[in-house]
């Protein structure tokens, strides 16, 4: 439904990007369109990182990028645009041709797949909204350890490639069989647990988790798991293993570093700063309702008039309800406009049109889904600073 | 006339080139910078730590997770590192600002010119 016009966006961004000569960076003119006056920071020519465009460095060995708030304003994040999450170094050694998906555990016939094996087999694509559990970490007060990440480490492309359900069939999963590990080729570093974790049956045999081999219709690019990662859409992105070599079926859930005490939330809130006991915690598994405002952005200064403030908002398996606006400090709030491109698991774009009259304003966002979840004034903490999705604000001034 | 703004756009591009981009950051001058770069280093960028704004109870849950997972810290250094690592990193400090990577435009620029 949504080809021809995700089609027509995406052209017309590689027409922006291809004039790289014109008298105004890309920003500005984004900026100018949104009514913002301020254009994100790059001092400089920036760090290079092939493949990646502007984006907000938390770490370079290993490698770390948040997607600038700015670039939420197209459907499908660009390839480049796309955050990257990694808890260890890249594959070093790894090409197709000698790639492997191994397939075993509690299952009748275990399998050894190649990249062609995977290629034949039917490809289904998914648009998802992919999201670190640790996104806005950096809000969380007190400030808990991690990769500081501010309101970037989320962006949605269009994943595609076989249903995990497909393999699995072929497998023959065993009445025992409950869980399905993933084991992804990061190289770890010293004594580091190997990146490995595990999902539900009930969530590995739903048609749309997928063994990603294609990113926005072109094949992974290293940073997001070259040549196959798991889709577990609408869950934390931990759940999406990149460099994928082995799926296992399990008795039970696995029990290694990044499933306890890794990404695990506290079953009771826990009182801001305290310790949260293991046995007093569960995996996390699908994302909250959010929402981020792109435009205008944080300490802009804006020219008084006709403001467009935009946005987006998801809910991880709901579907975004309402998105609420207000622009005096959460006094009075304001129904946005959802944009049409929408699908199961992918972030709705916002905008909400104000006149704005000179002085300066908090400007608040609030998403509703359809399972009467609300964004909260302010978000649960937790040890491990996962699921931050207080209200947003930005600051502007009108002048 | 027609090349004036290429040229302007070169003398602008020589003018950001000259600082040369590192791409990884230092830690902090300190009695224990060098032991901090072998034991923390090894396995990660600095970023990683020059970020963190916590308490001193936190970095030593920090180090000692970091020591179970191979980093290599004498005991008669850990408390040392513990208090360089709080001295610095705490959450009175003012928050990290981290760089951004090129974007298609400065590379494009620097391509250009680069010919």
């Amino acid at each position: 439904m949504n080809s021809r016009r995700t089609f027509l966006r995406n052209v017309s961004g590689a027409a922006l990007a291809a004039g790289a000569l014109s008298s105004f960076p890309a920003w500005a003119r984004l900026a100018a369109q949104s009514g913002a006056s301020d254009p994100p920071k790059i001092d400089g020519p920036g760090i290079d990182v092939p493949g990646e465009d502007g984006l907000i460095l938390r770490s370079y060995r290993f490698i770390d990028l948040e997607t600038p708030v700015e670039y939420f304003n197209t459907w499908l994040t660009p390839v480049p645009r796309f955050f990257v999450r990694n808890h260890m170094h890249e594959p070093s050694e790894l090409t197709a041709d000698d790639w492997r998906l191994a397939v075993l555990g509690e299952i009748e016939k275990p399998l050894t797949l190649t990249l062609t094996d995977v290629a034949k087999l039917e490809s289904h694509a998914v648009v998802n909204t992919l999201e670190c559990a640790g996104n806005g970490r950096s809000l969380h007060r007190p400030q808990v350890p991690g990769v500081q990440w501010g309101k970037g480490a989320v962006s949605t492309a269009r994943f595609s490639g076989p249903r995990l359900r497909d393999i699995l069939q072929r497998a023959g999963v065993k009445p025992a069989g409950k869980h399905v590990m993933f084991r992804g080729l990061d190289e770890v570093p010293g004594k580091v647990p190997p990146f490995i974790r595990s999902i539900p049956i009930e969530k590995a045999l739903d048609s749309d988790t997928l063994i990603a081999t294609h990113m926005n219709g072109a094949p992974l690019t290293k940073h997001h798991g070259f040549p196959a990662r798991a889709l577990v859409p609408g869950w934390i992105g931990a759940a999406s293993c990149k460099w994928l070599t082995e799926i296992k079926v399990l008795e039970s859930e696995f029990s290694g570093n990044f499933m306890s005490p890794g990404y695990r939330f506290p079953n009771q809130p826990a009182k801001p700063g305290d310790a949260v006991k293991p046995e007093d915690t569960h995996p996390l598994t699908a994302l909250n309702v959010k929402s981020v405002i792109s435009s205008p952005l944080d300490s802009a200064r804006v020219k008084p008039g006709k403001i467009a403030i935009q946005g987006a908002a998801w809910a991880g398996e709901a579907d975004i309800a309402k998105v609420e606006i207000s622009t005096d400090g959460g006094a009075s709030w304001n129904t946005a406009a959802l944009g049409h491109d929408q699908a199961r698991y992918a972030w709705r774009l916002w905008r909400y049109e104000w006149k704005a009259k000179p002085g300066d304003y908090s400007v608040l966002s609030r998403a509703t889904d359809t399972k009467g979840r609300v964004q909260p004034d302010t978000a649960e903490w937790n040890p491990s600073g996962y699921l931050f999705n207080a209200v947003d604000q930005v600051k502007i001034h009108v002048a | 006339m027609l090349f004036a703004p290429l040229l302007a756009l070169a003398a602008s591009v020589v003018f950001a080139q000259k600082p040369a981009v590192k791409p990884t950051e230092d830690l902090p001058l300190g009695a224990m910078q060098a032991k901090a770069n072998t034991a923390c280093l090894e396995c990660h960028e600095a970023r990683i730590i020059l970020q963190q704004r916590l308490s001193k109870a936190a970095w030593t849950k920090e180090v000692d997770k970091m020591i179970k997972w191979g980093a290599v810290v004498d005991a008669s250094d850990h408390d040392a590192l513990v208090d360089y690592l709080s001295t610095n990193f705490n959450p009175d400090q003012p928050a990290y600002s981290p760089s951004r990577t090129a974007n298609e435009e400065s590379s494009k620029r620097v391509n250009a010119v680069r010919k």
